[in-house]
């Protein structure tokens, strides 16, 4: 049972700690919180489920047209939506940014209808690993979720993409007085966050059901995780989706299940009370 | 048709409570709250189960709704005052989502999934039930100019003043000897109770409420008329509130006169339709409709 | 505009016109105008279309044979988008701005109880298909007539046909809401205590994952498990029981497990059993209804909700035509005379039963969704439910039971 609660919390954390990690980015070069995460999710979602489903194509390269739809949709909003605005206050662009992911959200709706659909691909059944059950899929799902966290450090750390886009999050105005093109670097993130949402969203939708409000649901979960990990770490992420996915898992040893969603709350108030840096981000002096 | 204005200038009311106390804590403070929800529900279901099932008369009733309001703003803001912007948008948020999921699974004191009944109301029998959506409307329209007033008047104040400069600079502030923890509480206070009070004016003018309500979209509706409006100016956010309404509203005409459109369409277009024109006016005019006299550098970046 | 209105001139512009007696309203010009008020998006959206045609396939069917009392039917749709807060104000205009008779086809309880403060004021009947026990009692004027069993009466009928297959033991969790949460009690009630493995699960609709709480349900692997909800919420569940293993047999209500959930986790799901109150599958009117929706009969179960709202639309109008008028205090008398008692003519549709009427003949409405009987308060008396199961992507019928 207890075992089976770990493999849960890590499933949960295997669909959160992607995009928590390509939100952080974002956040590093946007510098705001990009809350239309759930519109790119279901934006992704869609997409992979028409190339799967209408066009019968195979689910990998429907996850690639969905990843570079996605990546192409987020590179876009910034331009025509975001960056237009980027004086104005980072909370004035966080509700721009939800009004976004709920025209995206519609849109999606005018085209698609609520209904609920899934991809073209059997369910499958587990295989037990001590008493744990989990499925090929999920094991999968696990293992792509931790390459794409090692690929994104790596790239962050090592190539000279990374090393641009981490200037950039530290000092905007730095960073273009030594040569770096804000606009490509930008656009380069954009594309590589959005590339995660939309696999993300073909994650989600293997896991739930493809429906328009798949990627709302998982908004707050991502943005926990993120937060918990200090925003602009993928690291930390990763280490908030496992904290994020084990304590929806564990709430319902201590209370009743429908509180789930409060007690994710209840754990991030604590923690940002305590620490309001995040678990891996530097303390902040507070303007 | 003139019933039908009365009711909807009377939802257009509960919406400029919530405005107004969204302005007062955010636009003219800084501090953030996607938990209006949950304030709403609180003064909502604390006044419809004091009244219903206590038997306490409608106005003490609602006065402890307002109290609820700002106790729960009191005490957030005493919580998570230090937080920054974005940490406390998620708190905050957390807080409207706890108090839904309260009265959601708290059903032997609320009804839960059932909805509460109120069969209670204000003044009832003053007037004939023919007119009493309009006395309801004149208590409502008294509440936003009491709200409004108040707002105006901290604004004008020196204590307006301390708060703009909290707002621009938390430090500044409080290098210059401002209590700067206790204005924010005070101000999270009064807006909570506001909001306690649109709450409670919503319960006894519907007379049925459910959580399904009280959910986070309130808070998105009151932000978007908030910054459409122009934050920090009380006209603006006025304007703002009814503009939200309206367009919520007029897109069931479109129904009437084209009735082809599809109704999942429509309802999926009209969403749609509010966020491009939050967009749109932000592009526009990036300080909203009607934007704050004087302090206008608010917005722009300090880099 | 809000801010001119001071509370006395108000008072003296209300006085002055008198324009808050929506009965007034509704004496002018010549048509008959009633609402549809449909969940088509939120979670009733797999239903509210169905409801909102049938209510305009029978206005249209009317008022090509030239109306009711001599007027034509205006029919006004309206989408609660399955929310209290959207339907009250859209009650709103229904009643205030088109001066509607009755609003029809509200589906989740919380959306007709909702919007019944509103109606009541207004004098103005109410057709659902909910399932809340709190609506007769919230009902005071008699104006409310639902076409649904209420949920109690689901788990009730669920819970004998799922104990005639002899399950040892049972595992219930449901999506928190009114309607699934009573029925967990009847069907705790029925199955009996002692085969109730562990305190019923709840979930809210929209979660992020559905995990921990499957894990618990079939933890002690229960021969069965019950789960009331809806169809987005249950496929979800539905593919984390099947990925945790789960063998026993999994039932819940026919709403779950629609076209969509099955072409949605395909031959996975095999196997499900549901319940769910069915039209009287050979009834005349149930046949024509088919006929009417342009549907094959596939001699299985389609558009449970569609059906009753071709019995609202056809209950009304033949009941205003009985009354003679359209006070609403009348008709709702005539809803009765319409649909319940002996001895009358039975008629299947509202072609048949105007003409009866016409002829001074006391007619009994037997309809699509169920033979349509009223009791005192307004609830249609009984409907009959079938228990199904999965093979193949097709329903199986299992078991029927008959009111």
């Amino acid at each position: 049972m207890n075992l089976q609660l770990f493999v849960n919390g890590l499933v949960n954390a295997s669909l959160i700690a992607p995009p928590a990690i390509a939100f952080t980015l974002l956040f590093g070069v946007l510098r705001f919180p990009n809350f239309a995460i759930g519109g790119y999710i279901t934006v992704g979602a869609f997409m992979a489920y028409t190339a799967n489903v209408i066009f019968a194509w195979p689910l990998v390269a429907a996850t690639l047209f969905a990843m570079a739809v996605t990546a192409l949709v987020v590179w876009l909003s910034d331009v025509v939506v975001f960056a237009p605005l980027r004086n104005q206050e980072p909370v004035t662009l966080l509700v721009v940014s939800i009004a976004f992911s709920l025209i995206l959200e519609n849109l999606v709706r005018l085209f698609f209808a609520s209904d609920v659909r899934g991809f073209d691909i059997p369910l499958e059944r587990p295989i037990k690993v001590m008493g744990a059950r989990i499925t090929p899929e999920q094991l999968d799902i696990l293992m792509l979720a931790f390459a794409i966290t090692v690929a994104v450090h790596v790239v962050l750390r090592f190539t000279r993409f990374g090393k641009a886009m981490r200037a950039v999050a530290d000092n905007p105005v730095l960073a273009q007085v030594r040569g770096l093109s804000l606009r490509w670097i930008t656009a380069g993130t954009c594309a590589l966050a959005g590339a995660i949402f939309g696999l993300t969203g073909v994650f989600a939708g293997l896991d739930l059901v493809i429906e328009p409000l798949i990627g709302w649901n998982l908004t707050i979960p991502i943005f926990a995780a993120a937060i918990l990990g200090g925003i602009g770490s993928p690291m930390g992420a990763l280490v908030g989706a496992i904290c994020v996915g084990m304590a929806e898992e564990l709430t319902i040893l201590v209370l009743p299940s429908t509180y789930k969603i409060a007690v994710g709350f209840l754990i991030i108030a604590v923690f940002l009370l305590l620490r309001p840096q995040g678990l891996f981000g530097q303390p902040e002096i507070k303007k | 048709m003139l019933a039908y204005i009365v009711s909807l200038a009377t939802f257009v009311g509960f919406f400029m409570l919530l405005a107004i106390a969204l302005n007062l804590q955010w636009g003219m403070t800084g501090m953030v709250n996607f938990g209006i929800a949950g304030f709403y529900a609180l003064g909502a279901y604390t006044s419809g189960i004091l009244s219903s099932k206590l038997g306490l008369p409608v106005g003490l009733a609602m006065m402890v709704a307002v109290l609820a309001g700002l106790a729960a703003g009191a005490a957030l803001a005493l919580l998570s005052g230090r937080l920054r912007d974005d940490y406390l948008a998620i708190v905050t948020l957390g807080f409207g989502e706890i108090v839904r999921l309260i009265i959601l699974n708290e059903d032997q004191i609320t009804e839960g999934p059932r909805g509460l009944r109120i069969a209670e109301q204000p003044l009832a029998g003053w007037v004939s039930v023919e007119n009493y959506p309009l006395l309801y409307l004149g208590l409502v329209v008294l509440a936003v100019a009491v709200a409004f007033a108040l707002s105006e008047t901290i604004r004008r104040a020196p204590m307006g003043r301390v708060l703009r400069a909290i707002r621009e600079d938390e430090l500044v502030a409080s290098v210059l000897g401002k209590a700067v923890l206790r204005h924010k509480i005070r101000i999270f206070a009064i807006g909570g109770g506001i909001m306690g009070l649109a709450g409670a004016l919503y319960a006894h003018y519907v007379q049925n409420i459910s959580p399904d309500v009280f959910l986070p979209m309130v808070a998105i509706f009151i932000w978007m008329s908030v910054i459409v409006g122009g934050a920090g100016n009380n006209w603006g956010l006025l304007l703002g509130a009814g503009i939200v309404m309206v367009l919520l509203e007029g897109s069931r005409f479109i129904g009437d006169i084209a009735p082809w459109i599809d109704a999942e369409k429509l309802s999926a277009g009209r969403i749609i339709l509010i966020g491009v024109l939050l967009i749109v006016t932000l592009h526009l005019r990036p300080q909203g409709l009607i934007p704050e006299p004087r302090y206008r550098n608010k917005f722009q970046r300090k880099s | 505009m809000a801010i001119n209105l001071t509370r006395r001139n108000a008072l003296k512009l209300g006085a002055a016109t008198a324009v808050f007696a929506p009965s007034i309203l509704r004496a002018q010009g010549a048509e008959i105008n009633v609402g549809s008020l449909t969940p088509n998006t939120g979670g009733g959206g797999p239903f509210g279309p169905n409801i909102t045609a049938s209510h305009k396939r029978v206005a249209d069917l009317v008022n090509g044979q030239g109306g009711v009392l001599g007027r034509q039917i205006r029919l006004y749709q309206e989408n609660s988008e399955t929310n209290p807060e959207t339907a009250v104000r859209a009650a709103d205009k229904l009643i205030n701005v088109n001066g509607v008779v009755g609003i029809l086809g509200t589906w989740s309880s919380s959306v007709t109880l909702g919007i019944m403060p509103k109606c009541q004021t207004a004098g103005v009947i109410q057709m659902c298909t909910s399932s809340s026990s709190d609506i007769p009692m919230a009902d005071e004027k008699g104006l409310v007539f639902n076409f649904q069993a209420l949920s109690p009466v689901w788990g009730d009928a669920i819970a004998k046909l799922a104990v005639t297959r002899g399950y040892g033991s049972y595992g219930l969790m449901a999506l928190n809401n009114d309607f699934t949460k009573s029925m967990v009690d009847a069907f705790a009630a029925v199955v009996g205590a002692d085969k109730v493995i562990k305190e019923p699960l709840y979930y809210n609709a929209a979660q992020a994952s559905y995990r921990s709480e499957v894990t618990s349900l079939i933890e002690d692997e229960p021969d069965a498990v019950f789960i009331p909800s809806y169809v987005t919420d249950f496929t979800a569940v539905y593919k984390e029981l099947y990925r945790q293993g789960y063998e026993g047999a999994v039932i819940t209500t026919g709403l779950s497990v629609g076209p969509k959930f099955k072409e949605a986790v395909g031959d996975a799901a095999d196997g499900v059993i549901h319940g769910l109150p069915v039209p009287p599958l050979e009834s005349p009117a149930y046949g024509e209804y088919l006929k009417e929706a342009g549907l094959e009969d596939t001699g299985n179960v389609q558009h449970p909700f569609g059906t009753a709202g071709r019995d609202q639309m056809s209950t009304l109008l033949l009941a205003i035509e009985k009354a003679g008028t359209t006070d609403t205090a009348a008709v709702a008398k005539a809803i009765w005379q319409v649909t319940t008692g002996e001895g009358k003519r039975t008629v299947y549709n509202v072609t048949d039963g105007l003409a009866a009427i016409r002829a001074g003949e006391e007619i009994n409405y037997s309809g699509a969704s169920s033979s349509i009987e009223f009791d005192a308060e307004g609830m249609v008396l009984g409907r009959d439910f079938q228990l199904a199961e999965i093979r193949g992507g097709e329903d199986v019928v299992l078991e029927r039971l008959k009111f």
